[in-house]
């Protein structure tokens, strides 16, 4: 589904990921783990299509095809999601018609019919008790005054409706405590399914807990330098990512 | 002959030109006004860039052309024509004015309550036009302003509208202000006056059309007196064609803990001009004045208000938003005013623009003259542009990029929206945005 070989990008002139490699297919869950500043957010903005980077070397195929030549919302309508770090605030802009606008501008790129607005109440109120959203959340304006968590569970709803191919999670854990990690923890688990590759980023072990991935990656000065199952997760959380890096350099 | 002798006689020829029109079909019981008009004429400076509050304007285009009022009859105009620019349709009296006279067979009043005055001022008895007259002659706003006192020089007709005491409308009151020009440049200057007695309680929609195709000039004013506890919200909704000249002002005069609540939405034109002077005469009155503007390309669109706390213990706020969506000239001046006996006056005013080309120009100035020492007053104005981040949100949910600057822009601007209670009223400007965004 997704194939990134021998990638470079740069920001500013600042090179961040020097020849990296991933293979996911569907089905799979990867982690992406890493210390700060290894370009862990990097490699998920530039699969959404985020401005400001500079690919350098290297391809990414999408379903085969060159995922480079799609914009922004091609993307998203393709099939990829990314949950985003920190979700932006919309003053104005009613979270419901919003997730409409959003679900109906992919229906349409997929050429099917457009959800009328009863049709898509009882989908978003569906989705919306998967991860727990109270219903007052959907007709206020997007993520306006939300809390963190909220905003966290916000944005796997909008997962949940779009039902994505392939599904970015940029740090999904930061900023929330352990109740709300569950939630969203379990707002993911409810889609994974044989089709759906999905890619989490994270820096800490701990959302791994709940969500359990096949593949463990660690992503260290722009390449991964280690793959593993699972249980690579419970070694870095209790070494650290020193020892990987030391291994690395030597 | 210099720019200024040119100005100077246009405004003599805007007066002769339409002095036969005025001989004919002018009520009686307005000789008067024109009279009064025509001398105060002689002494007010021609509008132009020298003066602070035309600094922004181009005149320029305005004075470059002459404009008529219409002898035509409208019978041909059906209901329908106007409807179609309204959605949804309102459960409302409606006043329909056609190049600033009273069309009666669009006008529907019927069922209003029969204290209630509302009427064409041409409609009305002698005795109460002398009246409207007199209210306009001694109270009116704008009258040391030359465009002013050119719509009292050839006032024709307007609306009144008089609620007696301790009196509630039931039902919104709209006045359409169709400006219908085919082949001729035509002149609308509709005089209006608003009175709502003490305790009355009533919801004015002033709506601006064009059903034409040739430039017009619309010089309108629409004066308002609220007596002690009165209540009336105010709703000016200019939907024109980019050929419109539009000129338009409120005189607001506030009693004693009487409530304005005024929503402007300005979407432009050729030129376009909105004025809002507001007097809070009487101590606990409240004044929210609440509008949107849009500029597009070629437009000018620009806001004066000018608001005067005269009494101790009032309230105002201001709260505009500019969408400059095309390469055109915003124009936002808010004044307020805090004379010394108005202690314990809470004034705010803000003003924020939203840009959306590169070439476009917004001009912003708050000002506060403040002459009591024990007021709360504060003002802030920004002009920026869309937020990359929310676009990238939007767009990587699949909302195409065009799309997706609309849903920001008509966001930005419902924040001010959000206040009309309305429902009808803000479905009307939220359909009327999105097809102009």
């Amino acid at each position: 589904m997704l194939s990134i070989k021998d990638l470079h990008v740069s920001v500013e002139d600042k090179t961040i990921l020097q020849g990296l490699n991933l293979e996911v297919k569907g089905g799979e869950v990867h982690a992406i783990m890493g210390p700060n500043g290894s370009g862990k957010s990097t490699l998920a903005h530039i699969l959404s299509g985020r401005e400001g980077y500079q690919v350098d070397q290297g391809e990414v195929l999408y379903q085969g095809h060159d995922l480079f030549d799609l914009e922004i919302e091609e993307r998203a309508q393709q099939g990829i999601f990314l949950a985003m770090q920190y979700p932006v605030e919309l003053p104005g802009v009613n979270n419901l018609s919003f997730l409409r606008e959003s679900l109906n501008s992919i229906r349409r790129a997929r050429g099917e019919a457009e959800l009328d607005a009863a049709a898509f109440m009882r989908l978003a109120r569906e989705k919306a008790a998967l991860v727990e959203l109270p219903d007052k959340l959907l007709k206020r304006d997007v993520n306006s005054g939300f809390s963190g968590g909220e905003k966290k569970r916000n944005e796997i709803l909008q997962m949940a409706l779009l039902e994505p191919q392939l599904a970015i999670l940029d740090e999904t854990d930061s900023g929330l405590d352990i109740d709300a990690l569950r939630v969203v923890a379990n707002g993911v688990n409810a889609l994974r399914s044989p089709e759906r590759g999905m890619i989490v980023v994270t820096h800490y072990q701990r959302l791994l807990d709940y969500i359990e991935p096949d593949y463990v990656h660690v992503l260290a000065q722009g390449r991964i330098v280690r793959s593993g199952d699972k249980t690579l997760a419970y070694e870095l959380e209790e070494k650290g990512y020193g020892w990987i890096l030391q291994e690395h350099a030597a | 002959m210099n720019n200024l002798q040119q100005q100077s006689r246009w405004f003599e020829n805007l007066l002769e030109a339409n002095s036969d029109s005025l001989n004919l079909r002018a009520a009686d019981g307005l000789s008067g006004i024109h009279v009064q008009a025509q001398q105060a004429l002689s002494d007010l400076p021609v509008p132009d860039r020298r003066q602070e509050s035309w600094r922004y304007s181009d005149l320029g285009k305005l004075y470059r052309q002459m404009f008529r009022i219409s002898g035509e009859a409208f019978d041909a105009l059906q209901e329908t024509d106007i409807d179609q620019w309204i959605y949804p349709k309102q459960d409302s009296y409606r006043l329909v004015m056609v190049n600033g006279q009273l069309a009666a067979h669009l006008s529907h009043v019927s069922g209003l309550d029969k204290r209630i005055t509302l009427d064409g001022i041409s409609q009305l008895s002698a005795t109460e036009r002398q009246g409207v007259a007199a209210y306009l002659q001694q109270h009116g706003g704008f009258a040391d302003d030359t465009f002013g006192q050119i719509n009292r020089a050839l006032m024709q007709d307007g609306f009144y509208l008089r609620v007696p005491q301790n009196t509630v409308v039931d039902k919104p009151i709209e006045v359409v202000f169709v400006n219908l020009s085919h082949d001729e440049q035509l002149l609308s200057q509709p005089a209006s006056l608003i009175i709502l007695e003490p305790g009355a309680r009533a919801q004015v929609v002033e709506r601006y059309l064009s059903l034409g195709s040739s430039e017009y000039f619309f010089n309108g004013m629409t004066d308002i007196l609220l007596r002690e506890h009165a209540e009336l919200r105010h709703q000016r909704i200019q939907q024109e064609s980019s050929q419109a000249y539009h000129l338009s002002r409120v005189g607001l005069r506030q009693q004693a803990a009487s409530i304005y609540q005024g929503l402007t939405i300005a979407s432009g034109g050729a030129w376009s001009r909105n004025d809002i002077q507001v007097h809070l005469d009487g101590p606990h009155a409240e004044c929210d004045l609440q509008g949107v503007y849009t500029v597009g390309d070629g437009q000018y669109n620009d806001i004066h208000l000018d608001v005067a706390h005269n009494a101790a213990d009032c309230r105002s706020q201001e709260n505009f938003r500019g969408v400059v969506h095309g390469r055109g000239k915003a124009v936002f001046d808010g004044r307020i005013l805090v004379a010394k006996d108005a202690q314990k006056t809470d004034a705010q005013l803000s003003n924020k623009n939203l840009l959306l080309v590169e070439d476009a120009e917004v001009n912003t100035k708050p000002q506060l003259e403040i002459y009591a020492d024990d007021v709360k007053c504060s003002h802030g104005t920004t002009v920026g542009k869309v937020n990359p981040d929310q676009l990238f949100y939007l767009r990587a949910r699949g909302i195409d990029e065009q799309q997706a600057y609309r849903m920001l822009c008509l966001g930005f601007a419902d924040q001010v929206l959000a206040s009309i209670e309305d429902q009808a009223v803000r479905q009307h400007v939220h359909a009327m945005f999105n097809r102009l965004l």
